[in-house]
This record gives structure tokens, C-alpha cells and sequence, in this order.
């Protein structure tokens, strides 16, 4: 080899592989380049589609256009991708806690097709959990290509999820905090570098393409110190109604999972159901920015009752428009139910104080997608930054916190899983890092086991096996069979201490009359977890491990810690 | 519903939790527990602690901690086996099988039905190892527990003529002890008795002078009680 090759080889060597912060820069802002870049696709297209549909909105066969975008969304997944329907954030965050952020190539337009065929058809759902489906998908498979390890996929699929995030909201920050708060649920230096560009280089795409600002423009608020206490109100209102679409997604969810239909026929059904609400509440279609831009801006035409009533049609078209096999996310419906809140909040407060002297209806919109966003995902960070960002409305930022705070407390004590980790968590798949769950899963049953005992026969006469004893420091021998090799029982010194004391017995008995049969065993497919619980039920320290009826070795307390001490080390420590 | 109101002490905690005092106060300190009362008499609500328990995914036991006590089936005395089994005399034949047979028939414990197997069974382990022990006393018995007994018994059989046996010291065996018992663990405890009792030389002495069953068990019943202690 020459010595070119030789000094460009080191050179790689110590630039990328040695230290890997350039390499996951680099990389991390590729992936959140491809994520922007099919955030902004989803978006452009999903505009042009509601153009063109809209002139046959006024029919009354318009409820069919739902029905259909579900059929098609639901037929393209189950049959052409085979993936489960639903927003894929649950998907992503299982992905990262459990398989080191291994994603399918397939997720990262999968989403992007069936969201754009529920969304465009009029299904109310939003087009970011997509997103950041197909963006994570977009870093995994990134990862891939470039033979990245666990710990750099994850933070690449933390760079995807920014990215898209940043470019469908038009807002770094946002994608930032959403990446690091729900996704990867862990603050460390060496993920938030990479993120962060990420996240720019997703907004920087948008931006370059899409040439506006602020998703939702509007004249600046008059926010002051009267508004701190309605927003209190506000925030329990908000946290209330966060528990109940929290609730509604879960309760249809379950009931289309109770019924019979085929997969497709549940499609149509659900998007008729949502259609036909459409021709009474038209707010409730898509993703709604329209209105959501109207309502800031003050310009929102719906009365009290109306409103009021759009909250829980919103919410119910949501609930069957991704229980019953639409495809998106809902991070748009969350604004739409939250302003839609607070503008019926801020309504009756006037109601009933008409000089009060608050802000006006439009900052309360805003606080109140904040309250939804935070109860919803019981994500404060991401609640506060997302809305500040935009709608450009950092006046607002006082009341802004308050509200977020207050309702994700609320809404984590009235229901302490968030709706993304609410699965997540009944299939014990949430695992964050550092914890002791994500610990004892990484550790093995096959890591763990000590090997190399003496093993005895169970034939074996007990003046036999005193000899052996003399010349082993083993505790334990476990005992088998003779032609079969099957472990029959254990012999624990402690409790035949009494017969080796006792030459009088030496030829009187056999290993198999003084063996412990009863002995618990575990099998080396049984979690750490399984294994603890056994030793701690029982008050245990040690147990054998037996595989198919053979002998693999002891299990002990003592080796548990130790390795566990290591292991907390290897994975709370900075890189 | 009042179980779950009551409340408890730190050292019941301690006990419930399987940690130190120490380490419950530094749990307090670090507010990682829900705790009431003042911090010389700190008091946990049981309600509480399960919320918590079920939060941290902490095994609470609030019945107790002590390990499981394998049952210990009610022990028999040597003397009491020993009278289960009887005593016999002049127990005929030259060599091991004929012995076992002639003892066996002389048991009036055990069913008849069962008498060949267990012949067969004795015969069976004095082949794998004799039971020979030395000084002219043997102790056959069968490996596996005969589940048919509801007590253990052991027979004591004093040979008419002295048997070779291929006993340890080589020496005829003319005293046979048959340890027969329901359970392993009961087969053990006689055994390990009479192995302790069968030490003594005085009282291997006084079985060759072939005593009367009445004081013989008097010494059996005087032997066993210094074992015990």
C-alpha cells in the first residue's frame, strides 16, 4: 500500500473514527437535510392536494373523499409496505430504547405516502409524526450506510426526528427539544451537537424552499400581568381536555381493534364517520393550519357554542381518523383542539368579566395549543418552544410557561403515561437510558452465568465425593445423571456439612439421597429481571441455570452486581 | 381498605424493605420517600409506599422477609424406629442374600405383597457398596424411600452364625441394623443416629453380649439423647 493511501487512511482513522463528533456533525446534518427535504415535500403536496380538492367540498357526497384517503392509506400500508397503521412515534421511540434505533429503509416514505393520502383526502390527523417517522427512518438508515454503532445510530435518528420537525414547523428549536425530550429522553453533550445543526440544517431546507417566516403570522399580543391568572385556569382547562383526547385516541383505538371488519372496510367506515362531521364542523379537516391561522390572527368567525362544540368534534375526528386506519400524527390536531380552547376559553371569560383587561383572543389560541402540546406529550420544553417558534410570539412567553408547565403537571397526574409512551409502556418497551430497567435488560442471563463447576454423579457414593471436596473451594455441586447427563438436584456444602463431619456415613449414602431437588432453577432465556424477582421472592442468592434439562452453570448475587456496576459505568458515562 | 391506612414504623419498613434503618433515613433525607411525621418519629402510610413501590417498580414485602423454612417433617427417635422394627433373634443362613431374606420375613411391618421387592432392593444396594460398616455390624437398606411405610422403622437382627459380609475390616457380620423409611429425609436423620450410636465401642460391646430388647432400648433411648446434644 502507498504511503499516500497509508497517511489518508490515518488521517480518517483519527478525524472520524477515534473521535466520532465531526464524523456525527457531518453526518447528523445530512440526515437533517433529507429529513427537512421530505418534510417540505409532505407539506407542498398536501397544500396543492387541498387546493385542488377544495371546489368539491361543497357537495354532499364530499364525506366519501375521507373514506376513500383512508381505503387507499390503509390498502398501501397493510398491503404494499406491511406496517401497522397509526403515527409511528411510539414506533420510533421503541426503535431507540430497544434496537438501537434500527429502522426500516421502507418507514422513511411509508408514512410520507399513507399520511399524505389521509391527510389530503381530508382525514384529521397532522402531517409531523410522519415526519418524523420517515426523518428517524432517514438517520437510521444513514447510520447504516456508514457501519455507525448503537450509540451514534440513535443520535442520527435523534437528528432525523429534529430536522423534520424543524422543517415541517419552520422551527429549529422545536425540533431540538422534541428530539432530545420524547424521542431519546436523554440530555448529553454528545447528542445535542449533532442535533442541533441537524435541526438547523431542517429549517434552513424549509426556509430556502418555502420562503416564509413564521408558520402562523399575526400582530404582536398584549400580554401583561392580568393575563397570569386566566392562564391558570386556562392550563387546567387545557390539561383536562389533554387527558381526554389522550383518552378518546386510546378508547377507539381499542374498539377498532374489537370488531371484525377487514382492516380496509374499518378504513372506510372511519372515514365516512369523520367526513360526515366535516359537513357540520368543516374545521375538522386536515390538518387544519388554515384555521389555526385564522384564529391567531383574530379573524376566526365561529361563535361560543360553535367552538365549544368544534373542540369535541375535533378531538372525536381525530380519535377515529387514526384509531380506524388513517395514517398521521397528532401534533396538528393538538393545535387545533388547544386553540380552538382557548379561544372558547378567552369567550366566556369576557362573558362573564367583560373588562378584565386581557390579552386578546389570538394569545389565547396560542396558550392554549401550549396546554395541549405539554398534556398531550407531557413534554413541557417542547410545548413552550414550538409555540414561541411558530407564531414568532415571544411576548407571549410568561403565560406561556405557565400554562405548559401547569398542564403537563396536571395531565402526568391525572394520567401518568403519555400518550406516546402509554403502549409503550404496558409492552415494557420503554427503556430510557441510564435507567435500571434499561440495564438489566442490556445485561445477559448468558453474560452472567458462572461456568466451569465440578460436576458429581448422582450414583456417586458419598466417601467419593469427599475426596473431591477436599480439593475443590466450589459451594455448590450440581448433580447429574450419569448416561443422560440431565441435572438431577444440587448438593450445597452448608447442608451436608453435618454428614461430611461423620466418617460413620461416608459409605452409607449416595449423592442422590443427599442432593437438593427442590432447588429453584432458572433457564438462560429468562430476563435479569425474571431472575432478580426470583431470587428476591424466594430470599436466594444464588441459582443454577439449566438449559433442556442440562446443567449451565450458577447464577449469584454477588456476580449480578458486579457486572451491573460496570455496566451502569459503561453506559452513564459521557461517550 | 383500613389495611391500607395503617401506618408504619421506620424499623417495620426496614423489614418490609430489607434495607438498614441507616439507609431509610438517608432515603428520607434525599426525599425518595413519601414520608409523615416529625423526624424523630417518622411514620409511612402504607397506601403511600405501595403508590411509590409501584412508581419505582420496588418489591414491597409486607409479609415479612424470612426465607422459606423447607417443613420439617416431624423427626422419629431411633428408640421409636427401633421398636417400629423389632428386635429379632436367631436369624438364620450363611451368606448376605439368605440373612436379608431370613430378616426380612421376621418384620412384621411390612406388607407381604412388597416383601421380594424389598428383598430385591437391599440386594441391589449391597452390590453397588457394601453395607458392611466394620466391627460385625451392617446397616442394609434400600436407596430409594418406600413410600408404602407410614413410619419409618429400623429391625435389629442378630444373626445365629456370623456372616462374611465384605464388610470394611473384613470382619463376619453377625448384627444387621435394616433402616427402612418413607422419606429420604427421615432415612438420613436414623442413619446419621445410629452411625453416631454404632461409634461407641462400649456399646458395640454390649449388642455382641445379645441383650434383652427391654434394655437395649433403654441404652439406645440414653445414646441418642447425648447425640442430640
Amino acid at each position: 500500500m502507498s504511503p499516500v493511501i497509508n497517511c489518508i487512511k490515518g488521517f480518517y482513522y483519527r478525524l472520524f473514527q477515534f473521535d466520532d463528533r465531526l464524523l456525527l456533525i457531518i453526518s447528523g446534518s445530512i440526515a437533517g437535510i433529507c429529513s427537512g427535504l421530505a418534510a417540505v415535500a409532505l407539506r407542498l403536496s398536501l397544500e396543492s392536494v387541498l387546493e385542488w380538492l377544495h371546489p368539491f367540498r361543497q357537495y354532499a357526497w364530499a364525506f366519501i373523499f375521507p373514506a376513500a384517503g383512508a381505503l387507499l392509506s390503509s390498502l398501501f400500508l397493510e398491503k404494499i409496505i406491511r406496517e401497522k397503521a397509526g403515527h409511528g412515534v411510539p414506533e420510533v421511540i421503541s426503535s431507540v430504547s430497544r434496537y438501537g434505533g434500527l429502522l426500516r429503509l421502507r418507514s422513511s416514505y411509508s408514512r410520507l405516502i399513507s399520511s399524505f393520502l389521509t391527510i389530503g383526502s381530508g382525514g384529521s390527523a397532522g402531517p409531523e409524526a410522519p415526519v418524523v417517522m420517515s426523518g428517524s427512518a432517514i438517520g437510521s438508515n444513514i447510520a447504516k450506510f456508514l457501519q455507525l454503532n448503537d450509540r451514534q445510530r440513535t443520535t442520527l435518528v435523534g437528528c432525523g426526528t429534529a430536522g423534520a420537525i424543524a422543517a415541517i414547523f419552520n422551527a429549529p428549536i422545536a425540533g431540538l427539544v422534541f428530539a432530545i425530550e420524547v424521542i431519546l429522553g436523554e440530555w448529553k453533550f454528545v447528542n445535542i451537537i449533532p442535533i442541533a445543526i441537524a435541526a438547523v440544517a431542517g429549517a434552513q431546507v424549509s426556509q430556502s424552499i418555502i420562503p416564509e417566516n413564521v408558520l402562523f403570522t399575526h400582530h404582536p399580543f398584549d400580554v401583561g400581568f392580568s393575563d397570569i391568572l386566566p392562564s391558570l385556569c386556562l392550563a387546567l382547562i387545557a390539561a383536562l381536555v389533554s387527558v381526554l383526547f389522550t383518552k378518546a385516541l386510546q378508547q377507539t383505538g381499542a374498539l377498532a381493534k374489537k370488531n371484525s371488519f377487514p382492516f380496509w372496510i374499518r378504513a372506510v367506515i372511519g372515514g365516512s364517520v369523520v367526513g360526515l362531521i366535516g359537513m357540520f364542523f368543516p374545521v375538522v379537516l386536515g390538518e387544519g393550519y388554515h384555521y389555526i391561522q385564522s384564529m391567531i390572527s383574530g379573524g376566526f368567525s365561529l361563535g361560543l357554542f360553535l367552538s365549544f362544540a368544534a373542540v369535541f368534534a375535533k378531538i372525536l375526528a381525530t380519535a377515529v381518523t387514526l384509531g380506524w386506519g388513517g395514517s398521521g400524527g397528532i401534533f396538528a390536531p393538538c393545535l387545533m383542539i388547544g386553540s380552538l380552547t382557548g379561544i372558547v376559553f378567552h369567550k366566556i371569560l369576557f362573558m362573564i368579566l367583560p373588562d378584565i383587561g386581557c390579552a386578546s383572543e389570538g394569545a389565547y389560541a396560542l396558550l392554549g395549543m401550549t396546554g395541549l402540546v405539554s398534556g398531550v406529550m407531557q413534554a413541557p420544553l417542547t410545548g413552550i418552544f414550538l409555540i414561541v417558534e411558530i407564531t414568532g410570539g415571544y411576548e407571549t412567553i410568561l403565560p406561556l410557561i405557565v400554562v405548559s408547565s401547569i398542564s403537563s403537571t396536571m395531565s402526568h397526574y391525572l394520567e401518568p403515561a403519555s400518550f406516546y409512551f402509554k403502549e409503550l409502556i404496558e409492552r415494557g418497551q420503554i427503556l430510557r437510558p441510564g435507567t435500571d430497567e434499561r440495564i438489566l435488560s442490556d445485561l445477559n442471563i448468558s453474560e452472567l452465568i458462572f461456568k466451569g463447576y465440578i460436576k458429581v454423579s448422582e450414583n456417586m457414593i458419598f466417601r467419593e465425593f469427599i475426596e473431591i471436596l477436599k480439593s475443590s473451594d466450589q459451594n455448590f455441586f450440581p448433580v447429574v445423571d450419569e448416561k443422560t447427563g440431565e441435572y438431577k438436584g444440587m448438593i450445597e456444602i452448608p447442608a451436608i456439612r453435618k454428614y461430611a463431619l461423620d466418617p460413620g456415613m461416608y459409605d452409607m449414602i449416595f449423592l442422590s439421597q443427599i442432593m437438593d431437588t427442590d432447588m429453584l432453577t432458572a433457564s438462560p432465556d429468562n430476563d435479569l429481571q425474571e431472575v432478580l424477582d426470583m431470587m428476591e421472592i424466594n430470599n436466594i442468592d444464588t441459582l443454577p441455570i439449566v438449559d433442556r434439562k442440562r446443567f449451565v452453570g450458577m447464577i449469584s448475587k454477588t456476580r449480578i452486581l458486579d457486572l451491573y456496576r460496570r455496566e451502569l459505568i459503561m453506559q452513564t458515562s459521557i461517550r | 381498605m383500613k389495611d391500607l391506612k395503617m401506618e408504619l414504623s421506620i424499623s417495620d419498613l426496614s423489614k418490609y424493605l430489607g434495607v438498614t434503618v441507616d439507609t431509610i433515613e438517608r432515603w428520607v433525607r434525599q426525599g425518595k420517600l413519601p414520608v409523615s411525621g416529625k423526624p424523630s418519629d417518622y411514620r409511612f402510610r402504607k397506601a403511600d409506599l405501595e403508590k411509590w413501590a409501584a412508581i419505582h417498580n420496588i418489591r414491597l414485602n409486607f409479609s415479612g422477609r424470612e426465607s422459606i423454612v423447607k417443613k420439617n417433617e416431624a423427626d422419629v427417635l431411633l428408640s421409636q424406629a427401633v421398636q417400629n422394627g423389632g428386635i429379632h433373634f436367631d436369624i438364620t443362613g450363611n451368606e448376605v442374600k439368605s440373612v436379608l431374606k431370613s430378616s426380612i420375613e421376621r418384620i412384621f411391618n411390612i406388607p407381604d405383597d412388597f416383601k421380594t421387592d424389598l428383598f430385591e432392593r437391599l440386594i441391589e444396594r449391597e452390590k453397588a457398596f457394601s453395607t458392611g460398616i466394620g466391627s460385625g455390624m451392617a446397616i442394609p437398606h434400600p436407596r430409594e424411600p418406600l413410600n408404602y411405610l407410614n413410619q419409618p422403622l429400623v429391625a435389629i437382627c442378630f444373626l445365629s452364625n456370623p456372616v462374611e459380609y465384605h464388610a470394611i475390616d473384613h470382619l463376619p457380620v453377625s448384627v444387621l441394623f435394616l433402616i427402612l423409611c418413607p422419606s429420604l429425609k427421615l432415612h438420613l436423620n436414623l442413619l446419621s443416629t445410629l452411625s453416631f450410636c454404632l461409634k461407641n465401642s462400649q456399646f458395640v460391646d454390649f449388642l455382641n453380649s445379645r441383650p434383652e430388647p427391654g434394655i437395649l432400648i433403654e441404652q439406645i433411648e440414653k445414646l441418642q439423647a447425648t447425640c442430640l446434644v
